[in-house]
């Protein structure tokens, strides 16, 4: 149907707009009184693809570090180099005991997290870390009890997501009933390729690909689905109860040892909700792929662009006026879709670094937290055990965090 | 007997049409009730063409901007003639609220074919304003002239709903008796929605400015006829320096104006004259409105307004309240 179908409660649709530009100005408008020094620890390419938005951001941050066991992965962050004047370590303490870094982001592969973070934390530092939190449950548990002895010290996971405009507007729709009830949450992460990096003459492929292994990576969940598994954690305020996984090596049957084919149910019992998430790496169709289905609408999204699509009944409702005057008017899709944002959002990351700039300068808690960063690194946890072992894992009472 | 009965029976079939598409940079939508599809979409785009090339200053070669470039005037086709008439007129009646010699003051605030965040200094708008006024403009039969040739001309504030009216009439040509036609907002209606005989239901938008409060469906107002346009200072902003730059700029000062109003809702009996008087009654602020609307009675209107205690109000005009209220 066409867009002179009026939506009743469209405030949020339109709004969506606002949203975006009121978050630019309350960001905008912090008041660039300290710059924070900084530096990376890790620098692949998410490592250096945060490194690059710091340099965009320089009322914000000053990068003065950076930091990877990897020659070949220092000589490629000398990019971020732009005035000439980057400290370039091999060992993670000597940027720990810099005191003139205020905070490290750590952006290494999964099995140091844990250990690189507490040492941050111990050394005074504020930590951007990357998602997944930890390696494990009990590396989280760890990480939870050390910080609560820093208050002062903020733990930024790098969960993104929870601050895009678009993400948060999802989350704003869920809170206010447009989808209804939801039932259903489909996600992937599919790829049609073997997700490795070449690896360098000299290197070894554990050095490079240490995604394939599991001693350093919890593989696809780890790497990619936590973002949307983290993503429900917050927008329903919940987690879930019960986990079903199943994965192989289906494919690229080239000595890696993390599946490259995996889907694992998870259910939402105070919810009511089943939520599919998948990976594959033998095809791209869907890529990535986000549908909430609720009993008025399917919120569909991609990572900077969403669109709501309201059901049958919902869309009768929709249409009680013949025309609408009025300066701007809702906008259907060709598929009888609504566009939740009418300008794309910026990266992530962006927005992610931002909001780390104001919990470290008003030191307040970041939306994606230690805790909550916990509660989706147990989910990833219980996710693999189920993958690995094929069974049926279960939410554990100490995995209830203080929030 | 009985063939009287058969005949009184043998009802229409009415079908429902519904077109819509892309034009002036905004969108359209056309719903008319017929029993077989005389008025296509490629009549409706062609029309909507020809009005461009006519009054688009986004179209180079428009007859517009053939004036707007020219030293002394052009002479006019048939659309630029009509909308110019009507311009001068609206003109007179608003005291010079309504101008389309705006031009280049809308160019200078941004809002112009080429968008731009740069706020003028006060030697500019002093410079642009003795381009400034329809007084500089003469129709005589179909030509226009301009005293000045830095006279040029927007008709931003009145082509949509002229266009919407030239619809209306490509339908009544097609022997079409029950439309709703609606440009960027400007809507016009005829007749009622068939079989049902339900008058044709129009939402107004209201401007949200808390953007999680859901009524965004301020009023619906029911119609069979006429045509009723809105202009809102609410969408089409910018910011620079904390300061609120809306695209309504009053032609007699030069600057953005600023008051109360946040968005008038014009009833007119064709969109043409809703649409030329919507963005002058912004310009005048509410009591001035309000007083402007009731003393016409060819035109009624619906305020949304901001008190002075920063809260959402509305009023309307005893006509329009009788069109909320029949």
């Amino acid at each position: 149907m066409k867009r002179r179908n009026f939506i009743r409660q469209s405030g949020l649709l339109t709004a969506g707009f606002l949203l975006h530009q009121q978050m630019l100005q309350a960001y905008g408008s912090a008041d660039a009184a300290k710059t924070i020094s900084i530096g990376i620890i890790g620098c692949g390419d998410r490592g250096n693809g945060l490194g690059s938005v710091l340099n965009s951001m320089p009322e914000q941050f000053q990068l003065k570090a950076v930091c990877d066991v990897l020659a070949f992965r220092l000589d490629q962050a000398k990019k971020l180099d732009k005035k000439n004047n980057l400290r370039y370590e091999k060992d993670y303490r000597k940027i720990l005991d810099d005191k003139t870094i205020d905070a490290v982001i750590i952006a290494t592969p999964l099995h140091n997290h844990y250990e690189i973070a507490a040492a941050a934390i111990n050394a005074g530092k504020h930590v951007y870390l990357e998602k997944t939190m930890t390696y494990d449950a009990e590396q989280s548990l760890a990480l939870v009890k050390l910080t609560q002895q820093y208050p002062k010290q903020i733990l930024q996971v790098g969960h993104q997501y929870r601050y895009t405009p678009l993400y948060f507007k999802v989350k704003e729709m869920i809170d206010k009933g447009y989808l209804g009830k939801v039932t259903q949450i489909d996600c992937r992460w599919d790829r049609n390729w073997n997700w490795r990096r070449p690896v360098p003459q000299g290197y070894t492929d554990k050095q490079v690909n240490w995604r394939m292994y599991k001693e350093y990576s919890g593989g696809l969940p780890a790497e990619l689905l936590s973002h949307q598994v983290d993503f429900i954690n917050w927008a329903f305020n919940t987690h879930p109860d019960e986990i079903l996984g199943t994965g192989g090596i289906d494919y690229y049957k080239d000595g890696r040892e993390t599946f490259d084919n995996v889907q694992a149910i998870l259910r939402y019992n105070k919810e009511g909700m089943i939520g599919n998430f998948g990976a594959t790496c033998g095809n791209e169709k869907d890529g990535y792929l986000f549908k909430l289905k609720g009993t008025k609408g399917t919120i569909q999204l991609l990572m900077n662009d969403g669109v709501f699509f309201p059901e049958k009944q919902t869309k009768k409702e929709l249409e009680t006026v013949d025309g609408v005057t009025g300066a701007t008017k809702i906008e259907w899709n060709k598929e009888g879709g609504i566009p939740i944002l009418k300008e794309k959002s910026k990266d992530g990351s962006w927005y992610a670094l931002k909001e780390f700039y104001k919990s470290v300068t008003e030191n307040s808690k970041p939306v994606s937290n230690v805790i909550t960063g916990a509660t989706t690194a147990f989910c990833v946890h219980l996710m693999n055990q189920s993958i690995y072992k094929h069974s049926i894992e279960t939410w554990k009472p100490e995995y209830n965090l203080d929030k | 007997m009985l063939l009287v009965i058969f005949s009184a029976h043998r009802s229409v079939e009415w079908k429902r049409f519904a077109i819509s598409g892309a034009a002036q940079g905004t969108t359209y939508s056309i719903i008319y009730y017929a029993e077989d599809s005389t008025v296509t979409k490629s009549l409706i785009d062609s029309e909507l063409m020809s009005l461009d090339s006519s009054l688009s200053l986004y179209k180079p070669y428009s007859r517009i901007n053939q004036f707007n470039n020219s030293i002394k005037g052009i002479t006019l086709d048939k659309h630029l003639l009509q909308v110019v008439k009507k311009s001068i007129d609206t003109y007179k009646a608003t005291n010079g609220l309504f101008d389309i010699t705006v031009q280049p003051l809308v160019h200078a605030w941004g809002f112009g074919v080429t968008k731009s965040r740069y706020v003028p200094d006060a030697v500019a708008i002093k410079n642009i304003l003795p381009c400034v006024s329809t007084k500089l403009l003469q129709l005589k039969g179909n030509r226009l002239s301009k005293s000045k040739p830095c006279v040029k001309i927007d008709l931003n504030g009145i082509a949509q709903g002229y266009s919407v009216d030239i619809l209306a009439a490509l339908l009544e040509k097609y022997g079409v008796k029950n439309y709703i036609v609606e440009l960027g907002g400007e809507i016009r209606v005829k007749g009622r929605k068939q079989p049902s005989g339900e008058k044709m239901k129009i939402g107004i938008e209201s401007p949200n400015e808390d953007a999680f409060e859901n009524h965004l469906l301020q009023k619906i107002i029911e119609l069979d006829k006429g045509a009723i346009t809105t202009s809102g200072s609410y969408r089409k902003y910018y910011e620079s320096k904390g300061q609120k730059i809306t695209h309504l700029i009053n032609p007699k000062t030069g600057y953005p104006q600023k008051n109360e109003l946040i968005s008038v809702t014009v009833y007119a009996k064709d969109a043409i004259t809703a649409d030329a008087y919507d963005n002058a009654l912004m310009l005048m602020g509410l009591k001035q409105a309000l007083a402007f609307v009731e003393r016409r009675k060819d035109l009624a209107a619906y305020f949304v307004y901001k008190n002075a205690n920063g809260s959402i109000a509305d009023t309307a005009s005893s006509a329009f309240l009788k069109l909320m209220n029949p």
